[in-house]
Formats: structure tokens, sequence, C-alpha cells
């Protein structure tokens, strides 16, 4: 009974917190100096940047300019967000990036009712019931990302690796400017993701009744650009889905966001 | 680099870039700003060519390099890739008043600039308090020349003369 109940529980959780937009919000997007430090809050919420459910800090990490990846120094989970803190000693561009392993998740039917299990393809064939039909398993996975540059800018740590769902910073952050275009192409295992639906928006919508967000989607190349209007934070949020057979999943779903400061011309 | 070709030199001066002896006066005004807390404000005065990109830095007055990047567009441009530039033209921060900087119409290297469009930027940004950008727009074509850029919130009118 237990187990049972802590099975509903996780399935409950983890379905509220899927079905809210993950951000990691670096306390600086551009640092002055030497020995300085960056704090990050965690949170997933429908509303951009108003932080709601604190989302656990373990899997976040900072990729130091150099390329080096390390766990954040020390870390709270709160109830509406969560917080971690490093210290940035080197010069050059950080990419901070929470994410994990990809998550299975099978779904059947079992006499006309929907339910779901966190199983692969593998592991659900001993856990299914008996009756079960329709039986799909998909791959998630999804991270959230933002990138804080220190004096001068480089690019180690946030050129693409060529795996997995991925953004490839063609302007490069440290330069986003109102008025003046960005662009950024999307890339799945290295290769340029057309037609993938994105969506920006731009802190603050709490206090504006239209929260103008704004919806692109990448072309031929993987490209997408948008020229703010508006210095300021914005979020990305980008999610594909493909029917890609492999021997644990029957499709796959990636998703990731980006936040990302403009800066005033 | 920005040599100045030979050739030029021995065909006739006039017609040829770069340009000689370039006299100008930069005119920035700190405004007395009447407030609890007044810091005095981190400023910087450089020269982009017509393509957005630094070739001079006129002056910079600053304290602590952890504000450096709030003098935004500064930072962005210049300020961020160049520490050994910025530690060179370092200066203590001033009081309200009128400075009168001078430019001889030369890069970061000393050289002369060629002939063409350049923009005079003013920036300063204060601490509790707000940030200005003035910018004016000028061609080095050897003529002498007044423009003036009107005030704002952390800067005085500008004026930039080239005699």
């Amino acid at each position: 009974m237990k187990k049972l109940l802590l099975a509903a529980i996780f399935t409950l959780s983890s379905q509220s917190v899927l079905a809210h937009t993950l951000w990691v919000m670096p306390s600086h997007f551009v640092l002055s100096g030497e020995d300085t430090w960056i704090s990050v809050d965690v949170s997933a919420a429908n509303m951009t940047f108003v932080a709601d459910k604190g989302v656990s800090p373990d899997s976040l990490r900072i990729i130091f300019p150099d390329g080096q990846s390390q766990p954040f120094a020390q870390q709270y989970q709160g109830k509406r967000k969560s917080q971690a803190d490093h210290q940035l000693v080197a010069d050059g561009t950080y990419l901070i990036e929470n994410g994990g392993a990809p998550r299975y998740f099978t779904l059947f039917e079992v006499n006309g009712e929907r339910k779901r299990i966190m199983a692969d393809k593998k592991a659900a064939m001993s856990e299914l019931p008996k009756h079960a039909t329709k039986i799909t398993t998909s791959r998630s996975q999804s991270k959230a990302l933002a990138v804080v540059t220190v004096n001068a800018p480089n690019r180690k740590a946030i050129t693409p690796k060529g795996e997995g769902f991925e953004v490839n910073f063609v302007t490069h952050p440290a330069d986003y400017v109102a008025e003046d275009a960005i662009q950024w192409q999307l890339l799945i295992e290295g290769k340029p993701a057309a037609g993938v639906k994105v969506e920006l928006s731009r802190e603050g919508e709490l206090y504006r009744n239209n929260a103008a967000r704004v919806t692109l989607e990448s072309d031929t190349e993987g490209k997408l650009q948008f020229t703010p209007e508006h210095a300021g934070r914005y979020l990305l949020e980008a999610s594909y889905q493909a029917n890609t057979v492999t021997a644990l999943a029957d499709n796959e779903r990636a998703s990731l966001t980006l936040t990302f400061e403009v800066g005033v011309p | 680099m920005r040599r100045i070709p030979q050739s030029c030199i021995a065909i006739a001066l006039l017609a040829c870039s770069p340009l000689q002896a370039v006299e100008a006066e930069i005119n920035v005004h700190i405004p007395q700003i009447e407030t609890a807390q007044y810091y005095r404000p981190y400023v910087a005065v450089w020269i982009e060519n017509a393509e957005q990109e630094p070739v001079k830095l006129v002056a910079l007055w600053r304290k602590e390099p952890d504000w450096l990047k709030d003098i935004r567009r500064f930072w962005r441009k210049l300020g961020r890739s160049d520490a050994a530039l910025v530690d060179a033209m370092t200066g203590a921060t001033r009081s309200p008043g009128q400075y009168r900087l001078h430019w001889q119409g030369d890069d970061d290297q000393g050289q002369a600039l060629p002939k063409g469009k350049y923009t005079l930027y003013v920036e300063a940004s204060r601490e509790q308090g707000g940030r200005s950008l003035q910018k004016i727009a000028f061609e080095l074509d050897g003529k002498p020349y007044q423009l003036r850029a009107t005030a704002l919130e952390e800067l005085g009118e500008l004026v930039f003369t080239i005699k």
C-alpha cells in the first residue's frame, strides 16, 4: 500500500512539474572584476519568472569557460524556488545547465482507463498488467539553460556537443541588445532541427495585460531569428517530438528552456 | 595596420587619408544631482568607426572593476575585451562640473585615423542613480565644425568641436 501511494505521489508530482516550465535564473548575466560569485534560482511555473515550484537543484551544473563541468558549491531547495551559488574564478563564458539523464515513461490502457508508469520499454514488460493495451513508451529529456559571462566572452562552454537537443548560439549571449537581431540554431544530434516551434516570453507578464509572447519556428537550417524590442530578461522554450524507435522507447520528446538577458543599446 | 602609405605622402597630402593633425575638443558635463546618497558616476568616452567598432578610448573615470559592467555599451564594446587598455586609460571618478578633453584624431595605437564616418560616445552610470548614453555622429574630413548632444539625466550637454 505504502509503495503504491509513493508511486502515485511521484507520478503526480512529476506530472505537475512537467506541466510547468522549468527555468534557471542567474543573479547576473554579465560580470566584471576578479573572483566573483553567481547565485542561480531554479523554479518551475506557468508564468515566466514568477517562481512557483522549487525544483531539486541536484542536477544543476556549471560548465566553466575551459569546458570543465562542476556541480554547484552550495545549494538549497525551497518551496517556490531553489537556489545554488558558485564562485566564478575564471574569465570567460559559463553555461548553467539544469537537466538530467533521459526519463522513460510508458502509457497504456487497462479496461478503458489510461495509465502511466515510469519505465522504459524493457522494464515495462515485467511491470505492465496482463491485459494492458495501447502501450507506448516515450523517452523524455529536458534541460534549462542560462549563459553568464565574466569579463571577455569565449565559446568553449557553449559550443554544441552534437548530442541530443541543443542550441547553437550563433549570436553570443553576451552581445544580445535591444533592437539588434539575435540568432540561434537548434540542433538534434548535431544536425539542424527544422520546423521546431519556439515560444519567447519576457519578464513582467504579471504586470501586463498582454503577455505578448512570440512564437517562432526554426527554418530549414534550424535557425531562429528574433529582434527584441525591449531590454530585459527573456525565456525561450523549445520542444520537439519524434517517432524515434529504439530498444527502450517508441518515441522521444525533448525540450529545453534558455533564460537570456537583452541589454540596453 | 593604420600606417600612412608612403605613396600618399609623396603625391598629395590633402587627397589622402588618414588626416593630419586633427585638433578636437570634447566637452563633457557631469551635472549636479541633488540626492541623499550621491556617488560620482563612472564615465567612459570613446569613438567607434562606421562598423561600430571601438577605435579610440578617450577617457575612463571609474573605481571598482565590479561596476565597470554597468557602463553597459562601453563594457560590451571594449571594456570586457581589453583589460590592458582599460587599465592604461583608467582615471579617478570626477565630481560634477565641466571637463574638457582633447583628441588628436588618433586611434588607441596612436595612429591617425583615416577619413570617414565615426561616432563619439559618452556613457555615464551612477551607483544608486541612472545611466545615460550620448552619441554624436561625425565625419573626419579635415573641416572644422561643432556638434552637440542634448543633456540627459546623468550627463549635461555634450559639445564636440573640431578646430
